[in-house]
């Protein structure tokens, strides 16, 4: 009974086992590769070549559609976790200068004084993406449009890394042991809310998005509603837009003094 | 002869230690999502859980009870102690060791990204790490059993291999070859990524990779049944097997065909051709056939010892078995849910029934009524046959052995049949809450509601499996006589196909070649299709 | 009759009885693969006809799913192409609308992770895996409105990740196109 004389053409096993599994493969093919491509209502096959490479699966260069007219107000920057590219070594040092001039609004640590967003410890990624969508005008704001137009990809890269590297300071909220909104923590599924913290901090944090907590709560809501009304729209997709637009005034009063209170050191991703 | 008492002891107690575990995450996330509970305030909580649910009865538990309940039919079955038992139980202590790692950055929310993996979500990399370990200390087990056949088949020339051992290899090939997708997503793409050496992954390959394992696993997880059906079942109700034959050709059949099928997973999936997709639904149908010849050999195998306990008539025969015996029970109750499961699965297996219920709570259901139901419960019976030989001591609570048997059945269906129903009813899955005061979705609240009371029997159940065991382990010393496994009805004849695994092996590569080289090959060899990753509860 | 023919006879019959419940089986599935093999070609949906690849990050800079061509666009032929994209943790549209007794095409993608598309109440039910465009087809007999859930976990907020069809009638299709290259409806 050694195995060598089952692995044999000889052997009546070998024979029925190696013929029938081979036949139904063919079959199989047959019918998957050259009946159903054909039979398929939706598919002009030009011919059977084609009809076989479609049903193996063969790639398809991506469809080339004209896009409708191009919207200034959407952004350009691509997202990925890959965002911003690696900071050169003296990425910080040099965003640090570039910064100061930011420091009237942002305060010199990166943490405002004036209803302008915190930017001490923020993500580079979310950063540098609204610093581009300033400077190619897809956001717009009469103070920072004019400071971001004359930025350098470099420096918009140094002043990501450089926020990104402060220290995230208790800002000048109140802290209050408040629980969190239902919409922070569970969103409304049925309205297509996803909750807020999935992205924004409290749960998780999507690339590209800023944590959320210690923001001043005029901003955020400022800027819901900006979302929700269309007036604001450099996020892909409509992302934002999809959330906003469909969160009640109270909801978006609730979500933003909520985050407006939390300590900014309550980070849970990082 | 069980030689290796504590190895076998070892591995039982750690599956079942995880498995109670397990199922105590799985009643409670059937308990937050449902109308019982309010909305949890962490969404994050439930997929931690079931991320952890998920890996530890899919990967460590199951695997366990293979390798325990493996190395107790090499022993028993080839008549000498096991081969290698040094390395068996390194192998046991790289699933230990794999498993806790595995759940430490689960527990701590830096990888929930469920037990299917999904990239590019992409978790913390000691998840994936402590599952490979897993996956490693398995593969050491499917090497033992290889070399303990083969020195057995050296000493042995010419003599049939007994057909527990003649299956449990058959299992441990099937698994060491349906480990290899998953293993080659983790190390080749997942891994890599996850410790940052690279940002890009290829979504559509990965899926492509894990189908390879996702289904088989099935089978693998279903060996330990079988072999119990075929060689616990008969020898406990007082029968043998009906069919030697038979039994050896399911298990050759499991081998080939369990694998090159996993693309049925696949059946929505915009990365996989269309005519592959047709293949693999084809074979799916195939792998339908070893079960359906199971049926029969239990069947018959059942009626001979019901026959030779006196019963009588065409059907009058079914009273006549011992219908008090924890093993019948078992096997009865396996079959019943086999029957359902089994009626569901062909609605999977055709692209287009399937496309209604496609990841919708159906497949929960589905595989749940398979796996925890027609599967573990027989791994109940296993424990509950083996343990007075492991323990050398008496296992007297009857009773509460049927009382558990009974709760896991109950528990089983009412958990099932209800998540079904949902799932036709388009539930999506694996979402942490869902809300029942929306008109669209009220209808499925008292659906989900029972589903969560079945969860609460099966844990009722599971936890009283833990105290029979306990109590036997406590209990008086009595010894249980020499372990055996079912006679055949008529001896094996040796058939040399029958009694080796070159020319199956051969065969389940081959239509691996055939099923899966191609979409494999094409997706890993292209560029474009890599996707950037996205990382979850870590830093950005 | 000695016992050892006895044996042989009665082994003679088990295989006989074997082999018919073998053939049996194999008729079984047969019919079953057949059976599934006839409805998919001649009654309902089959499995997406072409393989299409996408780059996910850049898809709303151009090509098909740039926001501007997301929606329903009615075709020269009277059929009907809805476009969506599914991101974490929303799709967009989030309101798609479709014309009842019409042909429909949904053409979506993933630009972040994998994610599904499934319409309650159909079998409108495929995967969005990123870099590859999923395509489906579809025909609403009633008008009336569907939940449209992601059916693949996609991550902390995939609970939230509902989207709506409204299948309205023909005329009030043609209403919302009228002078808009796509539609949508919000609400």
């Amino acid at each position: 009974m050694s195995e060598d004389s089952v692995l044999s053409p000889r052997n009546a096993w070998f024979r029925r086992a190696v013929g029938v599994t081979a036949g139904i493969f063919v079959a199989t093919a047959l019918g998957g590769f050259v009946l159903l491509p054909y039979a398929q209502p939706d598919l002009k096959v030009a011919g059977l070549w084609d009809a076989i490479c479609s049903a193996a699966g063969v790639v398809r260069t991506p469809s080339a559609q004209a896009p409708a007219e191009p919207d200034a107000r959407l952004t350009k920057v691509v997202v990925t976790s890959a965002l911003p590219a690696t900071p050169a070594p003296d990425a910080i040092g040099r965003g640090a200068t570039l910064a100061q001039q930011c420091a009237i609004c942002h305060g010199p640590t990166g943490v405002s004084r004036a209803d302008s967003p915190n930017l001490a410890g923020q993500y580079a990624a979310a950063i540098y993406k609204q610093l581009m969508d300033f400077k190619t005008g897809a956001r717009v704001n009469a103070v920072m449009t004019p400071f971001a137009k004359d930025l350098s990809e470099r420096d918009m890269q140094d002043l990501a890394s450089y926020y990104a590297f402060l220290p995230r300071l208790p800002g000048y909220h109140p802290v209050q042991e408040k629980p969190a909104p239902r919409i922070v923590i569970n969103g409304a599924p049925m309205r297509g809310i996803a909750p807020c913290g999935s992205c924004h901090g409290a749960l998780d944090n999507k690339t590209g998005s800023p944590w959320l907590e210690g923001q001043p709560a005029a901003y955020v809501k400022a800027q819901l509603f900006a979302f929700a009304s269309g007036e604001r729209r450099n996020d892909i997709s409509q992302q934002m837009r999809n959330i906003a637009r469909r969160m009640t005034p109270e909801e978006i009063q609730l979500a933003s003094e909520w985050y407006a209170s939390q300590p900014s050191t309550t980070i849970h991703t990082n | 002869m069980l030689t290796s008492r504590r190895l076998i002891l070892a591995h039982f107690w750690l599956a079942f230690a995880v498995f109670g575990f397990a199922l105590v995450l799985g009643a409670w996330q059937m308990f937050v999502r449902s109308p019982l509970h309010t909305w949890i305030s962490n969404p994050e909580w439930y997929y931690r859980s079931l991320t952890a649910h998920g890996t530890v009865m899919g990967y460590v538990f199951p695997t366990l009870v293979a390798m325990g309940f493996g190395y107790a039919i090499s022993e028993v079955s080839l008549g000498r102690p096991l081969v290698g038992r040094r390395w068996a139980w390194a192998g046991f202590w790289l699933i230990a060791v794999g498993a806790v790692m595995a759940m430490i950055p689960v527990a701590l929310g830096r990888a929930s990204v469920l037990y299917t993996f999904y990239p590019p979500l992409i978790g913390n990399p000691f998840y994936y790490l402590g599952i490979v370990l897993v996956v490693v200390g398995s593969w050491i087990w499917v090497a033992l059993m290889s070399i303990n056949l083969r020195v057995w088949k050296r000493d042995n020339p010419g003599v049939a291999v007994p057909l527990p051992m003649f299956a449990n290899v058959a299992g441990s090939y099937l698994w060491a070859w349906t480990a290899v997708g998953a293993a080659l997503e983790l190390l080749l793409q997942i891994l890599p990524v996850a410790f940052g050496l690279r940002s890009t992954i290829d979504a559509g390959l990965s899926r492509v990779f894990f189908s390879w394992t996702l289904h088989a696993i099935v089978y693998f997880w279903l060996m330990p049944t079988y072999i119990a059906y075929y060689t616990i079942v008969p020898r406990a109700i007082g029968g043998k097997i009906y069919s030697d034959t038979m039994a050896r050709i399911s298990f050759i059949l499991f081998l080939v065909v369990a694998m090159p099928i996993g693309m049925h997973h696949t059946f929505a999936d915009p990365q996989v051709g269309a005519g592959f997709k047709f293949i693999h639904s084809a074979f799916t149908a195939l792998v339908a056939l070893p079960t359906l010849l199971t049926v029969f050999t239990i069947c018959a195998s059942v009626e001979i010892a019901a026959r030779m306990r006196g019963g009588r008539g065409p059907f009058g025969w079914i009273g006549a078995l011992p219908w008090s015996n924890p093993i019948m029970m078992a096997v009865a109750f396996s079959f019943v849910m086999l029957g359902f499961g089994g009626a569901g699965g062909l609605v999977n297996m055709s692209y287009q029934l399937d496309s209604s219920i496609h990841n919708t709570q159906w497949i929960t259901g589905h595989f749940h009524l398979i796996f925890g139901g027609a599967i573990v419960i027989m791994y109940f019976a296993i424990a509950y046959d083996l343990w007075p030989h492991l323990t050398g001591r008496a296992m007297r609570d009857l009773r509460l052995m049927r009382v558990q048997l009974w709760l896991w059945f109950v528990g089983m269906i009412v958990t099932t049949f209800p998540w079904h129903w949902v799932g036709i009813l388009g539930m999506p899955r694996r979402m942490a809450y869902y809300d029942y005061a929306d008109p669209a979705i009220a209808p499925q609240a008292l659906s989900v509601a029972l589903s969560a009371v079945g969860g609460f029997i099966l844990l009722a159940s599971g936890l009283l499996f833990i105290l029979v065991l306990l109590r036997a382990q406590r209990a008086p010393r009595e010894d249980a006589g020499a372990y055996r496994f079912a006679a055949a009805l008529h001896p094996p004849v040796l058939t040399p196909a029958l009694n080796s695994y070159a020319l199956w092996i051969a065969l389940m590569v081959g239509l691996t070649v055939t099923n899966y080289g191609f979409p494999i090959a094409q997706l890993a060899l292209r560029q474009d299709t890599s996707v950037p990753a996205v990382y979850v509860g870590a830093d950005p | 009759m000695t016992v050892e023919d006895h044996d042989i006879d009665a082994a003679r019959v088990a295989e006989r009885v074997e082999r018919r419940w073998a053939t049996l089986s194999i008729a079984i599935i047969v019919v079953l693969a057949g059976a599934a093999a006839f409805a998919g070609i001649h009654k309902a949906t089959m499995p997406q006809a072409r393989v299409e690849t996408v780059e996910p990050q850049t898809i709303h800079l151009s090509g098909e799913f740039t926001e501007a061509n997301l929606g329903s666009a009615a075709e020269p032929d009277g059929s009907v192409t809805v476009r969506a994209v599914g991101q974490q943790y929303s799709f967009t549209p989030q309101c798609m609308v479709v014309p009842v007794d019409t042909p429909v095409l949904f053409r979506a993608t993933s630009p972040d992770v994998v994610h599904g598309f499934l319409i309650q109440g159909t079998n409108v039910n495929t995967m969005l895996v990123p870099g590859y465009v999923s395509q489906i087809p579809a025909r609403f007999s009633r008008t009336g409105d569907h939940l449209m859930p992601c059916q693949e976990f996609c991550g902390v907020g995939h609970e939230g990740m509902w989207a709506k069809v409204k299948v309205v009638t023909r005329d009030e299709f043609l209403r919302m196109s009228a002078g808009n290259r796509r539609v949508a409806c919000v609400d």
